[in-house]
C-alpha cells in the first residue's frame, strides 16, 4: 500500500504525552481483556495487547509501518474494558496521521477531499445548489402527491430556526426520498427546524485519514454555519461519527459553538415521552423481532449508556417490549460493526468483514428480523455483512419505523423493508 | 459549546465494580433501597466463577472441607478477619441471594451447601469451593466417579492444554483423555474464549460444534470444555450442545480473561439497570465529599461531568490492582479519602523472605479498619462518617488469596454494610437486624 516511506514514531514516548494520568504502558496487566473484546484481534496479525507490548519493547518500526492501523476501527472499546483504561485507539490515531498521505488508504482521503472541496462540507462532494434544488424537488413531490402534506416544510437557511439539522450526504445524493420520513417527523411534532446551505452534511472522514488540519477546518466551517444562523440546538440525525467529530472536534480545537449539540434520538424519546409524537406498537401484529446496534460514536465515545437507554425505550415503543431484543454485549460495552474509522472507505474489504463477524454473529444471536441503527455506517456495513455471511436480517433508520407506525409512511420511503413490513 | 453536567440523587451509592459492590447492589435492590453504582472493569472479569467461601485455614496443610467449621475456628484464631465479625446466617444468607439473583438471570449456580465442592482448574488441579456455575457441576461429579471423559481444547486457544489437564489429573482420573478440535468458522491464528462464546449463542455453530463433539467422543458420555458456552444465558446454551450432542458436557475456567468472569461482569450491567439500579459503568469516581445531608461523588465520563449526591455509601474500591489502595514509598494510602490503612510498620516487612512462606506476607493483610456495621474508622478512632459504609478486599486483616476466600468476603461484608446502609436510612437509632430480608 504504501507509497512513500513512512516515518518510525517513538510510541513510548507518545504515550506519555498521549495516555491520560496513570493509563500508561507501565499500568498494563498483559490480561488481554482488550484483544479479547476486539474484533480486530488476529487481523494483519496485530490486536490491542501486541500492539501495546510492542511498543513497550520499542518496536516502533513495526508499528509505525502496520496497516493494522487501517483496521481499528478508532471505536475505543478496548480502553473502556481496560481496567487501567489505556487507550490504544489515541496510538492508532497518531500513526494514521504519520502516514504519508500518499500511502493512507485513497477511498478515505478522498472522501475528506471531497468533503473540503465544497461549503457544503458533503463527502460526497454535493453543492450548495444540488443540496436546494433536491430538497425542493423531493418536497414538491410529497405535497402532490402524498395527502395530508400539502404544507410540509424543509426550510433552508431559516435564521433563527431551533434547531440546525444534519444530514448524511448518501440521502441527498443517493436515495431522497429518506429524507421524507424525518421531514414528516418534524411536522407532526411542530419543529423548528432548518437546513443550511452551508455545513449541513453529517460525515466527516477528515478525522480517520489522521489529519487533525483538515478535520478542524470542517468542524470550524459547520461550527460557523450554526452560528451565522443563530440556532439554539445543531441537531445531528441519524448519522454516529457525525456526531463525535463535531462534539470532540469543538473541544479539541477550543472552537467558540453558541449553541447545543444533540441527537435526534434524545428527541424522539423526548416527542415520545410528551405525546408529541403518538407513535405504538399495534401496527406489529405479527411479532416481528428487532433489535438495536449501538453506534460507538454516539454511544461509547459520546453520550454514554444514557443515550442507548433513550434508543430501547423508542425502540420498544416502536415495536413493543416483547417484540424487542437485545444484541449482547450492548450499549456501552457493544462491540464495533466494522464499518466505522473509514473502514467502508478503506477498501480493505477482506479485513472488513472479518471484523463484522463478530457482529454478525451477535445478531445471528437474537433472532431478530431487522436491526434499527441510527448510523448510516453502521447501516452499510451490517446490510454487507449480512448479505456475505448468508444472515436474513433487514437494515431500518428509526424515521422509517417512525413514520410507518404513524400509518405516514410514504410509497417511495420503504427502500429498507422487506417484504413482511411494505405498507 | 452549551453542555451541562449530569446530576444523579440515589438514596445508596456503591462505588466499586468487584463482586463486592456488585453484590452490594444486589442486596440493596431486594430491599427496596435506590442505588447508583460507579466502578471501572473490576477484578470480576478475571474470575472463574466459583464462589469460594474459605478454602484453606491459616497456614495449616490440605483444603478445608466444611468451610462452616473453618469460620468457627477462624473466629477463635483470627477475630479481626472481615469473615469472623460476620454471623454464619449472615452469609449463609448473602450467598443464596446472591446465587438467586444470577439463576434468575440465566446463571445458574449450586446451591451453597455444608461442604465445599472440588472445583478443577485449567491447569488440572483442585480447588475447593462453596458454589460452582451449574455449566461446571458435572466435572467433579465426572472426576470423583472415574467417568470416561474427554478434554476438548481448540487450535489457537492459549492457556487451556487438554494434555496438561491430562497429566496433572489422570493417575486419579484414569479414564480422562484428551482431543484437540478447530471452532467451526475460526480458522486463524489465536482464538479467545469471549469470541467462540458469543459464536456459540448463534444455533447455527451450536449444531456444527455439537458434530464436532459427538464425532470424537468415542465410548466417552462426558465432555470436558474450556469455558465457551455463551456469554449471555448460559444455562440455555449448555442445555442446547448437550441436547445435540448427546454428551454430558461441563465447563472448565479458562486463564484470565476468563468467559466466566466476563459472563458475571455482562450479566451484572444487563440485569441491575432492570433492578432499578442507576449504574454508570467503566468509570472512577475523582473525588468523594460529606455534607451535612448526604454525600457526592464527582466523576466524568467521555461526555463530561457527573455528580451523584447519595444518602449513604458503599467504599467497595478493592485493592492495589482495583486502585481502592495505592502503594507510595512512604506506605500504602486509601486513595479516595485518604483513609488510614493497616499496614506493616515498614517497607522492609511488607513480605516475609520466602515467597511460599506458609505465613503469607504481611502486606497482604493491609487494608482500612471498620466498626461492626462496616462503617471504616478515622485516624482518631471513631466512625469516619454516619454515611460511610465499606465492603470487600480493601479491609484489613485477611488474607484472600491466599485462603481462597475473595467471594466469601466480598458478598459476606457488603451483605454486612447493606444491612447498615438498610438500618441508618430507615431506621436510625435501632440496632441491626440479622438476617432481615424485605423482599
Amino acid at each position: 500500500m504504501a507509497e512513500s516511506a513512512i516515518a518510525t514514531i517513538n510510541f513510548k514516548q507518545a504515550a506519555l504525552q498521549l495516555l491520560p494520568q496513570g493509563a500508561n504502558f507501565e499500568a498494563c496487566l498483559s490480561c488481554g481483556l482488550c484483544s479479547s473484546g476486539c474484533p480486530a484481534s488476529g487481523i494483519e496479525n496485530m490486536d490491542p495487547r501486541k500492539f501495546i507490548r510492542m511498543a513497550l519493547l520499542g518496536m516502533d518500526e513495526e508499528l509505525s509501518n502496520t496497516p493494522w492501523i487501517w483496521v481499528c476501527t478508532l471505536c475505543k472499546r478496548c480502553e473502556y474494558i481496560c481496567p487501567m483504561s489505556i487507550d490504544v485507539s489515541k496510538l492508532v490515531f497518531l500513526a494514521r496521521s504519520n502516514w504519508p498521505q500518499d500511502a493512507k488508504p485513497v477511498g478515505i482521503v478522498r472522501s475528506c477531499e471531497m468533503t473540503r472541496a465544497t461549503d457544503t462540507t458533503s463527502a460526497m462532494g454535493m453543492s450548495p445548489a444540488d443540496f436546494e434544488f433536491v430538497v425542493t424537488d423531493v418536497l414538491e413531490e410529497v405535497r402532490a402527491r402524498q395527502t395530508g402534506f400539502k404544507q410540509l416544510q424543509a426550510p433552508i437557511d431559516k435564521r433563527g430556526a431551533h434547531f440546525f439539522v444534519n444530514q448524511n450526504s448518501r440521502e441527498p445524493m443517493s436515495e431522497p426520498d429518506e429524507m421524507v420520513p424525518l421531514w414528516k417527523i418534524f411536522d407532526i411534532v411542530g419543529a423548528d427546524w432548518t437546513y443550511a446551505s452551508k455545513g449541513w452534511a453529517a460525515e466527516n472522514f477528515c478525522m480517520f485519514t489522521g489529519n487533525e488540519a483538515a478535520w478542524r477546518e470542517v468542524i470550524e466551517k459547520r461550527v460557523n454555519a450554526v452560528n451565522e444562523l443563530g440556532c439554539e440546538v445543531w441537531l445531528n440525525t441519524e448519522c454516529g461519527h457525525s456526531y463525535y467529530t463535531m462534539w470532540h472536534g469543538i473541544e479539541r480545537f477550543g472552537l467558540q459553538a453558541r449553541f447545543r449539540l444533540e441527537s435526534i434520538v434524545t428527541y424522539y424519546a423526548k416527542w415520545i415521552r410528551e405525546g408529541r409524537l403518538p407513535v405504538d406498537a399495534r401496527w406489529n401484529t405479527r411479532g416481528i423481532k428487532f433489535t438495536v446496534q449501538d453506534p460507538c460514536m454516539i454511544v461509547r465515545k459520546a453520550y454514554g449508556d444514557a443515550m442507548a437507554d433513550d434508543m430501547r425505550f423508542v425502540v420498544k415503543t416502536l415495536v413493543g417490549e416483547a417484540n424487542f431484543i437485545d444484541m449482547q454485549p450492548n450499549r456501552s460495552a457493544n462491540y464495533c460493526c466494522g464499518g466505522g474509522g473509514g473502514a467502508l472507505q478503506a477498501g480493505m474489504t477482506a479485513h472488513r468483514r472479518t471484523y463484522g463477524k463478530r457482529k454478525f454473529d451477535q445478531i445471528e444471536a437474537t433472532g431478530a428480523a431487522y436491526v434499527l441503527t441510527p448510523c448510516h455506517n453502521c447501516h452499510s456495513q451490517m446490510h454487507d455483512i449480512g448479505r456475505f455471511y448468508g444472515g436474513n436480517y433487514g437494515i431500518v433508520h428509526l424515521w422509517t419505523l417512525i413514520c410507518l407506525s404513524l400509518g405516514i409512511l410514504g410509497k417511495n420511503e420503504q427502500l429498507y423493508l422487506g417484504a413482511d413490513l411494505l405498507v | 459549546m452549551n453542555q451541562e453536567p449530569r446530576h444523579f440523587t440515589t438514596q445508596l451509592a456503591v462505588i466499586g465494580s468487584g463482586i463486592a459492590g456488585f453484590a452490594a447492589s444486589i442486596f440493596a435492590a431486594r430491599r427496596n433501597i435506590r442505588s447508583a453504582q460507579v466502578g471501572n472493569t473490576g477484578a470480576v472479569a478475571y474470575t472463574t466463577g466459583y464462589l469460594d467461601l474459605i478454602g484453606k485455614q491459616g497456614s495449616a496443610p490440605g483444603s478445608v472441607a466444611d468451610p462452616w467449621q473453618a469460620l468457627k475456628t477462624l473466629r477463635e484464631s483470627e477475630p479481626q478477619h472481615p469473615l469472623s465479625r460476620v454471623a454464619q446466617a449472615e452469609i449463609r444468607q448473602a450467598f443464596a441471594e446472591f446465587t438467586e439473583f444470577l439463576g434468575e438471570f440465566g446463571l445458574a449456580y449450586s446451591a451453597p451447601g455444608e461442604r465445599n465442592l472440588t472445583a478443577l482448574s485449567p491447569i488440572g488441579t483442585l480447588k475447593p469451593t462453596l458454589c460452582m456455575p451449574a455449566t461446571m457441576a458435572a466435572g467433579p461429579a465426572a472426576l470423583a466417579g472415574n467417568a470416561a471423559c474427554v478434554i476438548v481444547d481448540i487450535h489457537g486457544l492459549k492457556g487451556f492444554s487438554g494434555a496438561e489437564m491430562v497429566a496433572n489429573l489422570g493417575q486419579q482420573w484414569p479414564a480422562l483423555s484428551t482431543q484437540r478440535v478447530t471452532f467451526p468458522d475460526m480458522a486463524r491464528g489465536e482464538v479467545y474464549p469471549e469470541v467462540m462464546a458469543r459464536a456459540l449463542e448463534v444455533p447455527a455453530t451450536r449444531a456444527k460444534f455439537a458434530a464436532l463433539l459427538k464425532a470424537l467422543a468415542g465410548p466417552a458420555t462426558v465432555i470436558g470444555l474450556p469455558a465457551i458456552l455463551g456469554m449471555h444465558g448460559p444455562d440455555q446454551v449448555h442445555a442446547e450442545l448437550e441436547r445435540l450432542s448427546g454428551l454430558e458436557i461441563f465447563e472448565i475456567p479458562t486463564m484470565p480473561p476468563s468467559v466466566a468472569g466476563l459472563r458475571l461482569r455482562e450479566l451484572f450491567e444487563q440485569a441491575l439497570p432492570r433492578k432499578g439500579v442507576t449504574l454508570i459503568p467503566q468509570q472512577k469516581v475523582s473525588a468523594l465529599s460529606f455534607e451535612d445531608d448526604g454525600a457526592t461523588l464527582a466523576l466524568s465520563d467521555s461526555y463530561g461531568a457527573i455528580r451523584v449526591h447519595a444518602q449513604a455509601v458503599i467504599l467497595a474500591t478493592g485493592r492495589f490492582m482495583s486502585g481502592g489502595l495505592h502503594a507510595h514509598q512512604s506506605g500504602v494510602r486509601e486513595q479516595l479519602l485518604d483513609l488510614p490503612v493497616t499496614q506493616p510498620a515498614s517497607r522492609a516487612e511488607w513480605y516475609r523472605e520466602r515467597c511460599t512462606d506458609p505465613l503469607g506476607h504481611p502486606i497482604n493483610r493491609a487494608g482500612i479498619e471498620v466498626d461492626d456495621l462496616c462503617r471504616p474508622l478515622s485516624k482518631e478512632g471513631g466512625v469516619y462518617n454516619k454515611r460511610l459504609f465499606a465492603a470487600g478486599s480493601i479491609l484489613a486483616h485477611h488474607d484472600w488469596i491466599r485462603s481462597r476466600s475473595g467471594a466469601g468476603i466480598a458478598l459476606a461484608t457488603a451483605f454486612k454494610a447493606v444491612t447498615g446502609v438498610e438500618q441508618f436510612l430507615f431506621n436510625p437509632g435501632r440496632p441491626s437486624r440479622v438476617g432481615h430480608n424485605r423482599r
